[in-house]
């Protein structure tokens, strides 16, 4: 780190706020010299050049008598301000009285007019900024207890200090361990924390040959900030083989973010977080170890968080469309139609027709998905008891239910609810359950299911073979339908292995005295395969895509009028 | 044109003001020049006129600071005086306190355009 204290390549910047332009220039010359400068003519112009989030102040220098907005103002704007308290502030003044004054609210240091030489006022800056950077850094404890790293807060006033000095480029890195959260849940806290002291000395170990410094941002996730390199794709597989192996032979999961710093722009904390999405960004794929942080990404960042702010009014305004996609039965003469699946919609008023692909996912991680699962089960609910006085008939229909809504406690009671409201029967709404969200966390689901199944509802396990712990939970769990994820269909007539696969799952299905759901049939030889497995209900294009509302109801006339023409018939 | 030597003629401390510069002797030049300009000249005569004497001592207050930072020792002479007056809202002869700074504005003004 010896390095990193002497050598001295980038600037740190300092705001003069003075409006007497002879004032600004003066100082302007006098700190150009060791620093980088920025001006404002007055307090309001300051504040817009403090609140850009990009730029990085070490000091500023304060003139206390400006129009439009006076230095008072802006020392206590600076107090108030979570980002900005730390910057030091010299003020600059004749008034012994509003020394005391500004004393008060916060200010660091004086300079007197007319100024001291500029060797006087050069070395009053430097020791401002180096006492404040002293003092933040002394401020957080310096290492992290589980990983021996250094602490988030430890690490970022670290960083403050560090990069004026510096005059290599360097990166920011971002290593997560995939799916930690499971080693917690299936091992134990203790194991968790043993593996995360296991990447902390490898991250360590790793610093030893380069320049840099790290800390362990949050739970799971590692902040390495290093002189730039390019091998950071083997980079991360060499540490995650050695983690493997410090784990015990546990396959784990290591992913690397990274940002390539630009020298004196922005703020660390922004790097950071621009690191830690390129890396969140492959979180789940796998095979891919390392990331960069690009444009694109930015602007999915920029895009999601409008989602996210989006979704309490798009419920309340209802931008949220439930459409229905049919099901049929296929096992009889004629195909039957039997239910359907609620398929959410969002047409948002701005940005158009959102697929689910992109916000569901989204909204899984944040757990959103509990209020849009919410609003579908009522439309759904809604829906039925409408369809039921205008037809006479009743058609359940298939809602999804989110890993997080198992984990509320509340969530039988939550349906048992809607139910009563629309007075409806259970065996109306179908829930499906998803099996990949469930590894190593199953007593719950196990409980919930029951409990719902007692209650008269049927469980549909969806995507029925995507998951890694398929026919383990399947003796487990009781489930009256498993739908057989599209992926299989879609390949069963070109691919003689998924073909047997289908009809493995078909007989499972069987063996476990569920119906089978095929989704994503498009083709009639499709079909008929399906129809010779014993497979029961389809669903797919080549009945119908999903529909709104109301032509779905032109479905359940069609099949109405068939229904008493084939009774006819007999 | 303005030079060190009229500058010095004028009274400034050169030596001061230039070491202040960091020697940049276009720079204090340059700086000298914008000064004539400055428009608390005029707001406090004009508060000095129309007996606002919070505004002309902010005015004063703010020219005292520059006139200090340029060395214009005679000038920032008679300014503090007024600054300190006003500071103490006393009674004076402001106007013609006033008047001999702006006059010597107008010298230093002359000075630059020449």
């Amino acid at each position: 780190m010896e390095r990193f204290m002497t050598t001295s390549g980038l600037k740190r910047r300092v705001l003069i706020v003075d409006d007497e332009i002879i004032n600004r220039e003066l100082l302007g010359a006098i700190l150009s010299q060791n620093y980088d400068t920025a001006f404002a003519a007055n307090g309001e112009e300051a504040m817009e050049l403090l609140s850009d989030p990009e730029a990085y102040y070490s000091l500023i220098l304060l003139d206390l008598m400006m129009p439009v907005m006076d230095g008072f103002e802006v020392i206590e704007r600076c107090r108030a301000d979570e980002r900005l308290r730390r910057i030091p502030i010299i003020v600059m003044t004749s008034e012994k009285s509003a020394e005391v004054r500004s004393i008060r609210t916060g200010a660091a240091d004086f300079i007197t007019k007319p100024y001291d030489m500029p060797e006087v006022i050069l070395a009053r800056c430097e020791r401002t900024i180096e006492l404040s950077e002293d003092e933040s850094i002394i401020r957080s404890t310096e290492r992290d207890k589980i990983s021996g790293l250094y602490t988030r807060d430890y690490f970022f006033a670290y960083l403050h200090r560090l990069i004026p000095r510096l005059d290599v480029p360097m990166d920011a890195v971002a290593l997560n361990i995939d799916r930690f959260q499971l080693i917690n849940e299936i091992l134990g806290r203790q194991e968790g924390d043993r593996i995360l002291k296991c990447a902390g000395d490898l991250i360590s170990d790793m610093l030893t040959s380069s320049i840099g410094i790290a800390c362990r941002g949050e739970n799971d996730t590692f902040f390495v900030f290093i002189e730039r390199r390019d091998d950071y794709l083997e980079l991360t597989k060499q540490m995650q083989k050695k983690l493997d192996s410090m784990a015990g032979g546990r396959h784990l999961h290591l992913k690397a973010g990274v940002y390539s710093c630009e020298p004196g722009e922005g703020d660390p904390e922004i790097w950071f977080s621009r690191a830690k999405a390129a890396c969140e960004g492959i979180r789940g794929s796998f095979g891919t170890y390392c990331a960069r942080y690009s444009n694109e990404l930015y602007e999915r960042m920029v895009f999601y968080e409008r989602l996210i702010s989006d979704v309490n009014d798009a419920i309340e305004n209802r931008d949220f469309v439930v459409y229905y996609q049919p099901k049929y039965n296929i096992q009889g003469e004629r195909p039957k139609l039997v239910s359907a699946e609620a398929l959410i919609r969002w047409n948002h008023p701005e940005l158009g027709f959102i697929s689910p692909g992109e916000f569901i996912s989204l909204f899984e991680k944040n757990g959103l998905i509990r209020k849009i699962d919410y609003y579908v089960w009522r439309e759904a609910a809604t829906q039925i008891k409408r369809w039921r006085k205008l037809y006479g008939t009743e058609i359940p229909v298939s809602v999804n239910v989110s890993r997080v809504d198992i984990f509320d406690t509340g969530l039988e009671s939550k349906l048992s609810d809607i139910l009563d409201e629309f007075s409806l029967d259970p065996s109306l709404l179908m829930l499906e359950i998803t099996e990949t969200a469930y590894s190593g966390s199953a007593d719950r689901l196990i409980e919930a299911v029951d409990n719902l199944r007692e209650k008269g509802f049927r469980i549909e396990m969806d995507d029925f073979g995507t998951g890694y712990s398929s026919l383990n939970m399947l003796t487990s769990i009781p489930i009256d339908i498993l739908k057989l994820d599209m992926q299989f269909i879609r390949r069963m007539l070109m691919d003689q292995k998924a073909y047997r696969l289908v009809e493995m799952m078909i007989d499972i299905a069987g063996f476990l005295d569920a119906a089978v759901v095929a989704e994503g049939v498009e083709k009639e030889e499709q079909l008929k395969a399906l129809k010779k497995m014993g497979c029961d209900i389809v669903q797919g294009f080549y009945f119908s895509p999903p529909l709104p509302a109301e032509r779905f109801g032109e479905l359940i006339e069609k099949e109405l009028k068939e229904r008493e023409g084939s009774y006819a018939d007999n | 044109m303005l030079t060190i030597d009229r500058l010095k003629d004028f009274g400034a401390d050169t030596d001061e003001g230039l070491a202040r510069c960091c020697e940049n002797e276009a720079l204090y030049l340059r700086l000298v020049n914008i000064l004539p300009a400055d428009e608390n000249f005029d707001v406090l005569e004009k508060a000095l006129a129309e007996g606002d004497l919070d505004k002309a001592f902010e005015a004063a207050h703010a020219l005292k600071g520059i006139l200090g930072n340029l060395s214009l020792s005679p000038m920032y002479e008679l300014c503090s005086r007024i600054t300190e007056l006003l500071r103490s809202r006393a009674e004076a002869d402001y106007l013609t306190l006033v008047t001999e700074l702006l006059a010597q504005r107008d010298v230093l003004r002359t000075m630059c355009a020449e």
